[in-house]
């Protein structure tokens, strides 16, 4: 019976689709806007990339790239020799790209799988769990989501240093392996919207919290927790500061710390601009790919929470 | 300390029970086991850490002269942004994971000496003969602490001096020859502030010194202002003309213990600067706030800007600019002036390998390192023949640097980079008191309350 | 036990650091020496700094104009977005900004809106307008640091409000249109109430997440000109890490702390995120 009203009532939500009403076209004009001015300064970013640095000056204002070459994207991809790199405004230093990327992408893809699994754990543990102190410490958890990063980056690093992990893949996935605050906070809020009913349903069925939690909560989570599986992966791709930290040798250079040499070299010099552009666009592309991948699994999933 | 991962397991087993050895006393252990040593045999790995990656390479090489003299020692150079640079060697000293040799600054070395991370050269070079007076005039002595030991053996220095762009002073009909004996003073800007002001151009085509000039829309500043106000120093702002009104930033260079801020000399240079932002001459502080004011010269903004040596082949690398090269001007003292600045490799207490790491330090210091440095042409080695090569190797390029930042060592009109204890807390309450005068927020007497500040910073 | 390995996570690398930062706090302590207990006095010190106060205004500034556009463009926009289209692509297009870094974003703005060669300032003066120094203005330093945040971080924003929409149940909606309400009352009555969780957790962590700016600032201002964008996070760095007084920059952090938690608890209790309306 749910199924045959739902039907009708997507095919007339459809029907309204087609109709432009006022309303619609504002709203179309509003995403529009929001669109160009999300999208424009990417373009800006591709158009600096594609020109060379020592000359962008000379035409600020230009839409097309100034003095075209790929001369950036050689540069990033450690594809240009030293003295063209310099000639073209960039820094002499050696780009092992390929390298950078797998440990990006074996850094980001391990926080993000044990992040999301303990963290859902947890979440599920405060969301619909009964225990004493629950509340609690759920509070003094949320606390730690006000920790100024002051206080814990400098003993992290020494408590990384007595394990002997410093410069390991291992000791920069570690203090985010098992939790952050965002992402319990993020998955209880969603927990809690889960109808209760057929938990209990299940719980007459004889089915335990671990049953529950993996039978019946996590897929019927699927979109929040795909969703801070995507979030929590770009937040753990675009870490600078920490892998910076412990883990700046050539062999677990991530991405973004790999490509900080396209920043500021002297304390008053300006940027290799197109390097770093070029720098910024390539490390974003992975991630955007990621993104498109799985967002489809964001949308197949979207009725599921409709049907109770 | 092995910073490699590619030691083997042996390697970095040891390497283990060193680190969780030295945790127990993290910051604290300065054992001087060193005095011995000095002369003996050094073999091993050392890391090598500096900012600059433009200069990578000239290491590099140095590093590969110095292997082939010392074959039992591997120097590991890394380079990090100016900007994570100094966060990673606090959290270096912290976790006792810095370098064993890194390149040093003036203004970060006196907190370092107070804080005892630096191991005092003077036994080592005593005992290697390595003598400190090979050095440009001044240089060595900036790196002698105030406990009368040495910290650091000097690599490089800059000076300060206007560069120019060709097209512009050809359009105001300026001879560049004409840039190179300008006067200047606090009270009407000589006949640097003519220039300026006929250099600077409007919108409508009018001049800086025509009637009708709108300083509201301007095209082309006849100078332009670096980044900011320039705090307490002004290095690259200020710091070339009140260096000629006699005036000095601190009692006594190095190691002063009260500051100047409160003379009138000062003030009035500071002053002359706004009234440049008030005429229309000089872009406001708000406009260039944070800026790299070199891609604004590179854009063609710019009529003159003062900067330092280490921008040269920057400014003289922009498509479409012809860059010159000028003195600064000619101040009341009858002189020009520019300041001082040298960079200089220390050694880290804290260092495993300390024999080698002197070792590395007295080359990078030596006339054969330097040389190599000079002829890359990217800085001014502090050795007179690597300076010299460099002069070469700029002139090679067609850049005149003999003329323009040379001229100060040669005149002897360079002053020191005011050393003090305290350095960064000075700098933050300078800069935004200069930047309140630079805005017109303030008046230039106002420094003077602000000097009482900075001063009871040594009385407590 | 289901929160073991949080737990383990929570005390190791956020509790046990915390603890260690409130004693410091207590002490003078320079980073490489050994700390000195002085009780509160750091905290009396903080009273009587009017860098710190004006390092809370400038701040508490940020964050109003942070949020404000933050929230209500994202709301804007998740609406959007589940009217409208259900395309990736443009999901994925809003969510662009947030693939790159915070430090990037504020370098290519700065780019764009410098006051001299800025693409933004070029236009403006072809218009007829007359050129603003965005980052080095008075007036429109800390509404531009706040802007560039707001342009990194609406489309993430919105993809939360986003995912919270998904979960209102579509008979919720259909009861809505058989009562006859326009969209516009049913989103007010029944969307809102309905999106409170996430919309507290969202609040919650944007509001906390701003107090904390600094990269923006890092790169582009450094609190300048005089103190205008100096933010608390920038002022708390300054302290411990370029002066090396770490013992009151963590004073200052307990401070921030302090704040920080007092309203997280308030926005938590005003927004019963406990409860969920459906539940």
């Amino acid at each position: 019976m749910a199924t045959l009203t739902e039907a009708r009532a997507d095919a007339e939500r459809r029907e309204r689709r087609r109709t432009l009403t006022p309303g619609r076209i504002t709203a179309w004009v509003a995403m529009i806007v929001f669109l160009v001015l999300t999208l424009f300064p990417f373009y800006w970013m591709l158009r600096t990339a594609l020109s060379t640095t020592r000359s962008l000056p000379s035409n600020p204002g230009s839409l097309l790239p100034v003095d075209f070459t790929w001369g950036a994207f050689q540069r990033v991809l450690g594809l240009s020799s030293q003295a063209q790199a310099i000639a073209e405004g960039g820094s002499g230093a050696s780009v092992n790209f390929w390298l950078y990327l797998r440990n990006s992408v074996f850094y980001a893809g391990a926080v993000t799988i044990g992040q999301v699994f303990f963290c859902a754990m947890a979440a599920y543990a405060f969301a619909r769990l009964r225990w004493p102190g629950r509340n609690v410490v759920f509070g003094i958890f949320l606390g730690a989501l006000l920790v100024p990063p002051i206080f814990t980056s400098l003993p992290n690093f020494i408590l990384v240093k007595n394990l002997g992990l410093l410069n390991t893949l291992p000791g920069m996935i570690l203090p985010t392996f098992l939790m952050t605050p965002f992402a319990i906070f993020f998955l209880r809020q969603f927990f809690l919207g889960i109808s209760r009913e057929i938990e209990e349903s299940a719980a007459l069925d004889g089915a335990g919290p671990w049953r529950t939690f993996f039978r019946i909560i996590l897929p019927m989570s699927t979109a929040p927790v795909t969703t801070l599986a995507i979030l929590t992966f770009i937040q753990t791709w675009n870490d600078y500061f920490w892998p910076l930290l412990v883990g700046n040798s050539e062999q677990t250079k991530v991405l973004t710390v790999a490509l900080g040499v396209f920043r500021s070299q002297t304390p008053a010099g300006s940027p290799d601009w197109a390097g770093l552009m070029a720098a910024t666009l390539v490390a974003a592309a992975p991630v955007l790919l990621l993104f498109f991948a799985f967002a489809r699994r964001i949308i197949d999933s979207i009725g599921y929470s409709g049907v109770k | 300390m092995s910073r490699s991962t590619r030691t083997k397991a042996g390697a970095a087993v040891a390497a283990f029970a060193a680190l969780t050895l030295s945790l127990t006393a993290c910051a604290g252990e300065t054992t001087p086991s060193a005095s011995g040593s000095a002369g003996g045999q050094a073999a091993g790995e050392i890391s090598y850490w500096l900012w600059d990656s433009n200069q990578k390479p000239v290491y590099q090489q140095c590093a590969d002269a110095f292997a082939a003299a010392n074959p039992s020692v591997k120097v590991n150079i890394t380079q990090y942004s100016w900007d994570d640079y100094w966060t990673n060697v606090t959290n270096g000293f912290v976790a006792g994971t810095a370098p064993d040799v890194f390149t040093n600054h003036l203004s970060k070395y006196p907190e370092f000496v107070t804080q005892g991370q630096l191991e005092p050269l003077d036994e080592y070079l005593a005992a290697d003969g390595v003598k400190t007076d090979v050095y440009q005039k001044g240089l060595a002595d900036l790196w002698v602490a105030q406990d009368g030991k040495r910290y650091g053996l000097p690599k490089d220095f800059d000076t300060v001096a206007i560069f120019y762009n060709k097209a512009v002073l050809k359009d105001a009909g300026v001879a560049e020859a004409d840039l190179q004996k300008l006067t200047w003073n606090p009270t009407d800007g000589g006949t640097y502030e003519k220039m300026i002001a006929h250099l600077t151009l409007d919108a409508n085509g009018k001049r800086g010194d025509e009637a009708g000039f709108d300083k509201s829309r301007v095209k082309v500043y006849g100078l332009g202002l670096d980044g900011g106000s320039g705090g307490g120093n002004g290095q690259t702002q200020w710091s070339m003309y009140s260096g000629t009104t006699g005036w000095t930033v601190t009692d006594k260079n190095p190691w002063g213990t009260a500051y100047n801020y409160d003379k009138p000399e000062f003030q009035g240079t500071i002053a002359w600067m706004r009234s440049l932002i008030e005429k229309g001459y000089m872009p406001s502080l708000e406009s260039v706030t944070g800026q790299s004011s070199a891609d604004i010269f590179g854009a063609g903004k710019y009529a003159m800007i003062t900067n330092g040596s280490w921008m040269i082949n920057q400014m003289f690398s922009y498509k479409g600019v012809e860059t010159g090269l000028a003195p600064t001007p000619i101040g009341p003292s009858g002189k020009r002036s520019s300041m001082y600045n040298g960079l200089a490799d220390s050694v880290w207490v804290g260092s495993k390998n300390k024999a080698a790491a002197v070792k590395w330090v007295e080359f990078l210091g030596s006339a054969a390192c330097q040389d190599l440095v000079g002829k890359s042409g990217v800085v001014f080695p502090a050795i007179p023949s690597g300076t010299d090569a460099a002069s070469a190797a700029f002139a090679a390029k067609g850049i005149d640097v003999a003329s323009s930042f040379l001229v100060h060592v040669t005149d002897g009109t360079t002053f020191l980079f005011p050393i003090t204890d305290n350095a960064s807390q000075v700098t933050n309450l300078m800069t935004p008191a200069v930047d309140a005068v630079f805005t017109g927020k303030a008046r230039a007497d106002s420094l003077t309350a602000v000097n009482e500040q900075v001063n009871a910073l040594f009385t407590g | 036990m289901f929160i073991a390995p949080a737990l383990l996570g929570f005390v190791v690398f956020y509790l046990y650091p915390t603890i260690r930062g409130f004693y410091f706090s207590m002490t003078q302590y320079n980073i490489l020496g050994t700390p000195k207990w002085i009780g509160f006095d750091n905290f009396a010190r903080i009273g009587k700094d009017p860098l710190f106060w004006n390092a809370l205004w400038v701040t508490i500034e940020y964050v109003a104009l942070n949020i404000g556009f933050q929230t209500v463009i994202a709301l804007v926009l998740a609406v959007l977005m589940q009217r409208l289209t259900k395309s990736t692509v443009l999901r994925g297009a809003l969510l662009l900004p947030w693939l790159i870094s915070n430090v990037i974003a504020a370098m290519v703005w700065f780019w764009l809106l410098d006051y001299q060669i800025g693409l933004v300032n070029q236009f403006l003066e072809w218009t007829g307008l007359s050129r603003i120094a965005f980052f080095g203005d008075e007036f429109w330093a800390i509404p531009t640091v706040a802007f560039v945040n707001v342009w990194r971080h609406m489309g993430y924003t919105a993809l939360l409000v986003f995912a919270g929409l998904q979960t209102i149940p579509r008979y919720v909606y259909e009861a809505a249109s058989i009562d006859g309400s326009s969209e516009w009352s049913s989103f007010w009555r029944m969307t809102l109430p309905l999106l409170r969780p996430v919309l507290a957790m969202i609040l919650v962590i944007t509001v906390t997440g701003s107090f904390q700016v600094f990269d923006t600032v890092a790169v582009t201002t450094r609190g300048g000109p005089v103190n205008v964008t100096r933010v608390i996070q920038y002022y708390i760095y300054q302290k411990g890490f370029a002066e090396g007084q770490f013992g009151y920059a963590s004073a200052l952090s307990v401070v921030l702390f302090l704040i920080l938690a007092v309203m997280a608890a308030l926005q938590l209790r005003l927004l019963r995120a406990g409860e969920s309306d459906l539940a």
